[in-house]
């Protein structure tokens, strides 16, 4: 190298390094105000949960407030609380049965609409719409298709000789009720990501499967679905952990009830804050909630490698 | 063969059939008087009316209907404002953090009475309870996550060459990130920021929660017609087409990104 050369050389790696150091400073810049407020929106609401949920708070007597002389008193009395146990069961069934329906029937879906054809592509479009529908406009449909007076589904029943009970006031029909509006509404959801898991399998193994005498359903029990199984479970994952947060349906179709027979632990969570004014014990369910979506979120983050590249 | 799949096309037309009829009934009765509504059997055909909408317009509704639009248009424009340079900023940036990962998408799966109750308890003394500004600010707990993950991808797949070439010839990171990144992320802004309004739009259990009369959202005004109006179904059937008409046309027209946006981005569509 000649003299020159080198001389020429030192400053532009300085000037490349300034430019690399202005860029890092830059890059942080982006960043943190952001960071700063999520922190403020989302952590500190938490940590603030977290500490309501040692104290025995109920908003209309201040002298419970940031009282901590039994801080475990909440987290004792969900073990002896019959209703919170029951909120616990009500919620294992609703979210089996909401998952596994919508796993089902989203899987069914996308092999049906999975065909190569103009048209199913152009259906597809209608399978979503009940995804998209805002969650209360939800509830007043099925409201109305629940309320025996004008509901088309009871004018069926009568014209055929049937008595049929109002299903969301009795015991027996009004978490199945429920069960069948939210697999209405999110079966979409599966079945998109497992349409689009599906446009991933290769041609090649599914001509291979063909090759060895494989029929249309054995290729796609043995070859498609476990190919696609890492979707499955992503699906299955964020339908259970949204099944948690089921609210609106509820407060509008049963309001928890009759008695607590659809009362999931989020929904009494929400009644012993907002209505009985517990909201130290509510905030202490709130955070039993909180840990269970959080492991469940640490499994999708595992899955996924978060929409890392695969 | 040919007959097989005449049997699959008919499956699919019927199967959309049998998903989009509930909906279908609620646009449809909408149109109806309520005499109509509880007539049996019911009339196949029938005059359509627009009274229902037109109550809906005289009344406090359109209120309601402004309070979501400002709120959601709100929330949208702030979460992208401060989220979008941070998305550059993570793509750009070498290092990725798990804990980072694990805390946005868990702040968008959590229980929404965990952000729920800390905001009311807070409010109470802010002085924030309904007021719009209150549910702007808790909007932004899932707006802001969504930004961030769904426009990362974005900007990771853009070339670097393009905004190198920029700085070399002299423009501020600022102008290049405003002038060259972004436009070649324009689609993804888009519908991003679609994503957004429509998730706020939609937020039903907040507005309960934090509102009461005059920061009170379509959606929580809505069902108020049901609980305190009394069963004018009508009348509940065009509130709740309103509601819907603007999230119905823009979630479509994005439905493309619907998978990521409605799984934070942990799943491409």
């Amino acid at each position: 190298m000649s003299l020159a050369v080198a001389a020429a050389a030192r400053p532009r790696a300085a000037k490349r390094e300034r430019l690399a150091r202005q860029r890092r400073r830059f890059l942080v810049w982006c960043l943190a105000p952001t960071l700063g407020v999520l922190m403020a929106v989302t952590l500190l609401p938490i940590l603030y949960l977290v500490a309501t949920s040692f104290t025995p708070l109920d908003p209309t007597n201040p002298a419970t407030a940031w009282n901590f002389s039994r801080p475990l008193l909440n987290y004792r009395l969900m073990l002896s609380d019959g209703r919170f146990g029951n909120s616990l069961w009500v919620q294992a069934k609703l979210s089996f049965w909401t998952v596994g329906l919508q796993m089902l029937i989203g899987i069914g879906f996308a092999l049906l609409l999975n065909l190569r054809s103009g048209m199913l592509k152009a259906l597809r479009t209608l399978f979503l719409v009940p995804m998209v529908l805002p969650p209360i406009v939800v509830g007043i449909i099925w409201k109305v298709l629940y309320t025996p007076d004008i509901s088309p589904a009871f004018w069926a029943f009568k014209a055929l000789g049937w008595k049929v009970a109002t299903p969301i006031t009795s015991a027996t029909w009004a978490l199945p009720s429920i069960i069948l509006a939210d697999t209405w509404e999110w079966f979409p959801l599966t079945m998109l990501m497992v349409l689009a898991a599906l446009q991933t399998v290769p041609e090649e193994i599914l001509d291979a499967a063909r090759v060895d005498g494989a029929r249309i359903w054995q290729a796609t029990l043995y070859v498609v679905l476990p190919y696609v199984r890492g979707t499955l479970m992503v699906a299955g994952l964020f339908r259970l952990i949204d099944s948690i947060k089921a609210f609106p349906l509820i407060y509008l179709l049963t309001d928890g009830g009759p008695g607590s027979v659809t009362e999931v632990t989020n929904y009494y969570a929400f009644e012993q804050a907002f209505n009985f004014s517990y909201v130290g014990y509510a905030s202490a369910i709130t955070v039993v909630l909180v840990t269970v979506s959080l492991a469940l979120s640490w499994l999708i983050v595992r899955l996924t490698g978060w929409g890392a590249d695969e | 063969m040919r007959a097989n799949k005449a049997i699959l096309y008919a499956l699919a037309i019927g199967l959309s059939l049998l998903v989009l009829a509930p909906f279908l009934w609620l646009v449809r009765m909408s149109f109806q008087t309520n005499a109509q509504i509880f007539a049996f059997p019911p009339h196949l055909w029938f005059r359509p009316t627009g009274a229902n909408y037109a109550a809906l317009w005289e009344g406090e509704f359109t209120r309601s209907f402004m309070n979501s639009a400002v709120t959601s248009t709100a929330s949208t424009v702030l979460a992208m404002l401060l989220g979008v340079p941070a998305a550059y900023a993570l793509a750009r940036m070498r290092r990725r953090s798990d804990a980072l990962s694990l805390w946005i998408v868990a702040s968008r799966l959590a229980p929404p009475t965990a952000f729920a109750i800390p905001y009311f308890l807070a409010y109470r003394h802010l002085g924030l309870l309904d007021t719009r500004i209150g549910l702007i600010i808790i909007y932004l707990t899932f707006d802001l996550s969504l930004v961030v993950w769904l426009m990362r991808p974005f900007f990771e797949t853009a070339p670097r060459a393009l905004e190198e070439a920029a700085w070399i010839d002299g423009a501020g990171f600022w102008q290049a990130l405003v002038r060259v990144v972004l436009p070649s992320a324009a689609p993804g802004l888009a519908a991003t920021a679609i994503l957004c309004f429509v998730f706020s739009w939609n937020d039903f259990f907040f507005a309960l929660i934090l509102t009461r009369t005059r920061a009170m959202t379509a959606p929580v005004a809505v069902v108020n017609f049901m609980n305190y109006v009394g069963w004018q179904w009508g009348r509940i059937a065009a509130g709740g087409v309103m509601v819907m008409l603007p999230v119905l046309v823009f979630s479509l027209a994005v439905r493309r990104f619907l998978v990521s946006g409605l799984t934070a981005g942990a799943v491409k569509g």
